[in-house]
């Protein structure tokens, strides 16, 4: 039964590689252009370079074999230059992939540790004024549009009070050298005396784009957690369970909390593929040089490979979180193995 | 069919009706409601509203702070912007753009779901299979960034945008409509009505939409939500409508220069956006308790 | 997370009082500056460039030049070369190099002796010599040097010993010692040359540069900062400053945003909008400079209809330049008659000046054959330059002004880089743009701009190539007579009145915002800024 399962996520996996690939396959014919330029990222093409080009990138052949030559090219790491810098797509890519990823987690844990409490007490007290609070403001940050609200907040923080940084991720005096490509792992990793202050500096970097990007995420896990949990409330066996003589709080704890939350496991994979478009937009107003400032640059510029590679990265990441969590909540959850 | 309608209201008030008795109850919900009609009707009737032309440009009114500020003018209540333009009017006019927008493509959207969800719902086997998968993937790629995608393809401008966002919409609509119509077909008055001989077609056009037109609406609210603030984002980007255009998203990109000099440029067109996607909000989750206390009674 | 966050908060307080705590940094960083810049470099060597930009990022502060420029007076003084030496004929220079000159020190090289004549002439002989072993690296382009024609004027650069250099040209040219005073005229090292043609990479030699300047290359990371560390070995004496990043922010306001928060010290081209409020704030001041510079339209007069004298004309009396002057500069620049400011000895004072006339726009497009006006493109640059503060803004008003007679024009903007390698490819109708002079020297604005050669180099937006106007220029150049010099060039002003290749619009102050905590910072009004000399207090 669970191999079977196995198997056909597996099978599901590699469809979806192919049909993403071969999405972003065909974008080289759609874009403007010439194919040649689009595929190779080169901006001006020798007329003596073109001909060997076009046998390496086997353009003279049929659709199927340059689609293969495509899929060969990615999977050796070879994925044509930005047109903009003229430097590998993937070195550029894997230079600010991490900044994205960072953001985003931090993000993802605040609207989890924020966000499930908050959801909890907003279905157990829903009638008490606390509990409407909640549902209210819930409301409110569900319908702010996100680049207001990262304005809102720069204005009043950063420009008005002058506490926190309105850009970057640090301090740009700190000198830190990259290995991982993630700002705090880094500093930790790096042998300056100054660690300390270091750390300090990059997490008020980090406090006004986390919050602006962990609000959504917060209000939908409010929201659901709410709604999870009212739903196992008016279940019978909880209600059987209160008969039994068990106090309120017992069924909470083991009735409740734990069928409620088993749902939300599959939140991590949605919630990460909103955050990841948010941090698109944080990452613009924060000037955090992340994947999602690369690509909107990229589309600016018209930078056809760049978005190409760009848009293959994020959707595949997008979509094997998803997949994950699935998988993850289909371990924990018996039930949902038949679907 | 009329007559028998009739009958029915008088003594025993239709869904409708009943509907719209719950909804009243909820004070929020109705709030949500004047304000979603304000706003549709500033997007309608904006250009004979507007006091200025949007895009009149008077160089001698640079700046000007709104009317409650001493050095405002009656004539402008929320000032000029750096070109002298009126803020109110392009306020009003960017209603068109943000709201009109939003809306076409959730109609849009609504359309082409509804022919895709009824074919993939009536369907059955491989076929329907695979179409399930491929529209589940579809699904977990976040509408704003789908529709950035697609803007990276087309390239950036409103009428692009309008495009990409309504494809970006369709999945949700294609697989919510497909679900439903699913749920239907195992009810038993549609089987019912099968034995009576009825066609696939009649079966969806009498006994399927007639149950699901409800859960549509909801669904259609929350699109429209979404398509505003997707709107106003990609303005915001500068991959959606462009300068000199007075969507609201692009006038919050365009009033970013200005924040120290009239952060009101920055404020109002973002509270304008919030508060059609709050109204929107609040009318879907009205919506969504009326219907579920009319189905309690 | 949360709790290392609050961990990390606890030793200096509560959440609120954050700005006032002053965590323990070492030195180096203390006595570190920010500069904000509004734009990635292009390259790492002046001689690759136009762009103010690049310029300002990395000429002064990386490189010396073999005589500097007075900006007070506008005179040369020496730099690199203590002195120099004109022949008779005026075709032949020679120079004496300073002693005892360090090159940059870094991770990359390790030079092994100081500067000498070598340097000089590999730096130069790269841009003439076709067959030099770095002539083609990276496209032979060498936008300035192209531009005045230089290929054909300087006939060899030769090393008479180590420390005396002689330049041989092939006619006389008074503009000469300016050029090689420029900011693109920096000297570079030969014998990293040779170490980087060794290890088979000679582009590096444009990317990760090694120079004499006061600071040396730590790194670049594309589109958010460059790193520069002191240069110990400064011949010109200690730099007070321990480091110098320049943070790129090209968001005008986020950069302002920046120095009211001072996450900058100092920041290039404050908005003319915001310089009153910065005036009300304590802890931040604003520079101003007088500067030779000058924002124009240009039209790229081989595209139809742009290549008829009518069109052009009606087009320049279409435009209302003082509504310009007021929405766009906010007042703080002077309206232009011509190209050249009124600072300039060869300023034609009695030029007369552009009038906004509609009608009489109207009558030249029917007569030209458009009575009912065409569609075109305004291209405006995407980053604030000194000359322009806001293309875009300037771009929307010409577009009303232009609906008014006809013409639909849809405004284009790209990238900073890519937007100038289209010019260079002249893909554009028209463009807003600007030029901001490297020298005191008239020629300086005409022969970049609007000369034939400038034209084939690509730097020539109006894409104009006129064989009179040509010969003006360059008669102006064989004399040393300023008498002789000016009316040739007033010649070639009305000259330029008369056929328009493009509409000059105005000649603005340079303004730079800094913390009043750094002092030192000065601006050049001939050309890129200079830190060598800055200092913070703390």
């Amino acid at each position: 039964m669970m191999l079977h399962y196995f198997l056909r996520r597996t099978f599901l996996i590699a469809f979806v590689f192919v049909a993403l690939t071969v999405l972003a396959f065909s974008l080289s014919y759609l874009f403007p252009g010439e194919v040649l330029n689009n595929v190779s990222g080169l901006t001006s093409i020798d007329p003596e370079q073109q001909q060997a080009l076009i046998q390496y990138y086997a353009l003279d052949q049929s659709v199927i074999m340059q689609y293969l030559g495509y899929v060969h090219r990615i999977l050796a790491g070879e994925w044509g230059l930005s047109f903009s810098s003229q430097q590998p797509v993937l070195a550029e890519i894997i230079a600010v992939f991490p900044a994205t990823l960072e953001l985003a987690s931090y993000a993802l844990i605040l609207s989890f540790v924020l966000g499930i409490p908050l959801g909890l007490f907003a279905a157990v007290k829903a009638d008490s004024f606390f509990g409407k609070l909640i549902s209210g403001i819930t409301l409110v940050a569900y319908s702010i549009p996100i680049f207001w609200w990262a304005l809102l907040l720069i204005m009043l923080f950063s420009l008005t009070l002058g506490l926190l940084p309105t850009a970057g991720r640090i301090n740009v005096l700190f000198d830190i050298p990259t290995t991982t490509g993630f700002m705090l792992p880094d500093i930790w990793l790096s042998d300056i005396p100054y660690k300390s202050e270091a750390t300090q500096d990059a997490l008020r970097h980090l406090l006004l784009p986390a919050i602006v990007l962990a609000t959504y995420p917060t209000t939908v896990m409010i929201r659901f957690t709410r709604d999870s949990m009212l739903a196992v409330l008016e279940q019978s066996y909880i209600k059987t369970a209160r008969a039994k003589g068990l106090s309120r709080a017992q069924v909470l704890y083991h009735h409740g909390l734990r069928n409620a939350l088993l749902p939300v496991i599959r939140q991590i994979g949605l919630q990460f593929s909103t955050l990841i478009t948010l941090a698109m937009i944080t990452e613009v107003i924060f000037s955090w040089p992340g994947i999602g400032q690369w690509l909107l640059d990229s589309i600016y510029q018209r930078n056809y490979p760049a978005i190409q590679g760009g848009l293959l990265v994020v959707s595949c990441l997008v979509i094997v979180v998803n997949m994950l969590t699935e998988i993850l909540h289909t371990l924990f959850n018996p039930l949902a193995r038949k679907a | 069919m009329k007559k028998f309608r009739l009958y029915f209201e008088e003594h025993n008030r239709g869904p409708l009706t009943q509907l719209w008795q719950q909804f009243q109850r909820q004070h929020v919900a109705v709030f949500g409601l004047v304000i979603f009609v304000f706003f549709l009707l500033l997007t309608i009737f904006a250009p004979l509203l507007s006091p200025h032309s949007p895009y009149l440009q008077n160089s001698d009114l640079l700046l000007l702070p709104p009317s409650w500020s001493e050095q405002g003018l009656v004539q402008y209540p929320f000032g000029t912007d750096d070109l002298g333009r009126d803020l109110m009017s392009r306020l009003m006019k960017g209603a068109t753009y943000t709201f009109g927008i939003a809306l076409i493509t959730v109609i849009g959207s609504l359309l082409m779901g509804l022919a895709l969800g009824a074919m993939a719902g009536m369907s059955k086997g491989l076929k329907s299979s695979i179409f399930n998968h491929v529209l589940d993937l579809a699904l977990t790629i976040p509408s704003l960034l789908l529709a950035i995608i697609i803007v990276a393809v087309l390239g950036p401008g409103l009428w692009n945008t309008t495009w990409a966002i309504m494809l970006a919409l369709l999945p949700q609509f294609v697989h919510g409509i497909r679900n439903a119509i699913q749920d239907t077909l195992k009810q038993d008055y549609v089987a019912a009505y099968r034995l009576d001989g009825a066609s696939n077609w009649q079966v969806l056009r009498y006994a399927v939409l007639p149950n699901i037109w409800e859960h549509i609406t909801v669904m259609a609210t929350m699109a429209l939500s979404t398509a505003i603030l997707d709107v106003a984002a990609l303005g915001f980007l500068g991959l959606g409508a462009q300068a000199p255009t007075s969507e609201w998203g692009v006038m919050i990109a365009d009033a970013l220069d200005l924040i120290y000099l009239a952060p009101w440029a920055i404020a109002l067109p973002g509270l304008l956006v919030f508060a059609a996607v709050l109204s929107v909000n609040l009318v879907g989750d009205g919506l969504r308790t009326a219907m579920t206390k009319r189905r309690e009674n | 997370m949360i709790k290392a966050l609050l961990s990390l908060m606890v030793p200096c307080g509560s959440v609120l009082i954050l700005s006032a705590c002053q965590p323990d940094i070492p030195e180096t960083i203390q006595q570190g500056m920010v500069y904000c810049s509004e734009g990635s470099p292009e390259s790492f060597n002046p001689q690759r460039v136009t762009s103010g930009t690049t310029i300002d990022a990395i000429s002064q502060q990386l490189y010396d030049r073999l005589l500097d420029i007075d900006p007070a007076s506008g005179e040369l003084l020496p730099a690199l070369a203590t002195q120099w030496r004109l022949s008779d004929d005026g075709k032949t220079y020679w120079f004496t190099l300073r002693p005892d000159v360090q090159f940059h020190h870094t991770a990359f090289f390790s030079p092994s002796r100081t500067l000498n004549a070598k340097d000089v002439t590999f730096t130069f002989n790269r841009i003439t010599q076709t067959d030099h072993p770095y002539h083609a690296t990276g496209g032979a382009v060498y936008p300035y040097f192209q531009s005045v024609d230089w290929g054909s004027l300087v006939k060899a650069v030769v090393a008479e010993n180590s420390n005396t250099v002689r330049f041989e040209l092939s006619r006389p040219d008074s503009s000469f010692l300016s050029n090689l005073a420029t900011d693109f005229a920096a000297i570079l090292s030969a014998e990293y040359a040779e170490q980087l043609l060794q290890q088979n990479q000679p582009e590096l030699l444009d990317q990760r540069p090694i120079g004499t300047g006061p600071f040396f290359f730590k790194e670049y990371k594309k589109n958010q900062f460059i790193r520069y560390y002191r240069h110990p070995e400064y011949w010109r004496g200690k730099v007070e400053l321990t480091q110098l990043v320049f943070d790129l922010v090209p968001d005008n306001a986020k950069r302002m945003a920046k120095l009211l928060t001072h996450e900058c010290d100092v920041v290039a081209y404050p908005r003319n909008a915001e310089l009153k409020l910065i005036a009300e704030r304590p802890d931040v001041e604003v520079q101003s400079q007088i500067s030779m510079n000058v924002g124009f339209w240009a039209f790229n007069t081989q595209k139809p209809p742009f290549d008829n004298v009518l069109v052009r004309k009606a087009l320049a009396y279409a435009i209302n330049k003082d509504a310009i002057l007021d929405a766009v500069y906010f007042g703080y620049a002077d309206k232009a008659k011509t190209l050249l400011p009124p600072t300039s000895w060869a300023f034609y004072h009695d030029l007369p000046e552009q009038q906004y006339d509609p009608i009489k726009a109207q009558e030249l497009l029917a007569q030209a054959g458009y009575p009912k006006g065409f569609s075109m493109d305004i291209w405006a640059m995407p980053v604030q330059r000194l000359y322009n503060p806001n293309a875009l803004k300037m771009a929307e008003l010409m577009q009303a002004d232009l609906a008014k007679i006809g013409v639909k024009a849809s405004i284009v903007s790209f990238e900073w880089n890519s937007f100038r390698r289209k010019l260079s490819e002249f893909e554009h109708d028209s463009v807003l743009i600007g030029w901001a002079a490297d020298n005191a020297d008239p020629d300086n604005f005409f022969r970049p701009l609007l000369s034939c050669s400038a034209a084939e180099s690509g730097s020539n937006r109006a894409n104009w190539c006129d064989p009179n106007f040509d010969n003006l220029i360059n008669q102006a150049l064989l004399t040393a007579d300023i008498k002789q010099r000016r009316s040739f060039y007033l010649t070639a002003q009305l000259y330029l009145d008369e056929q328009m290749p493009l509409v000059s619009i105005a000649h603005s102050k340079r303004f730079q915002a800094k913390s009043v905590k750094i002092t030192g910072v000065t601006i050049n009004p001939y050309g890129g800024i200079s830190m060598a000399a800055a200092r913070k207090s703390l």
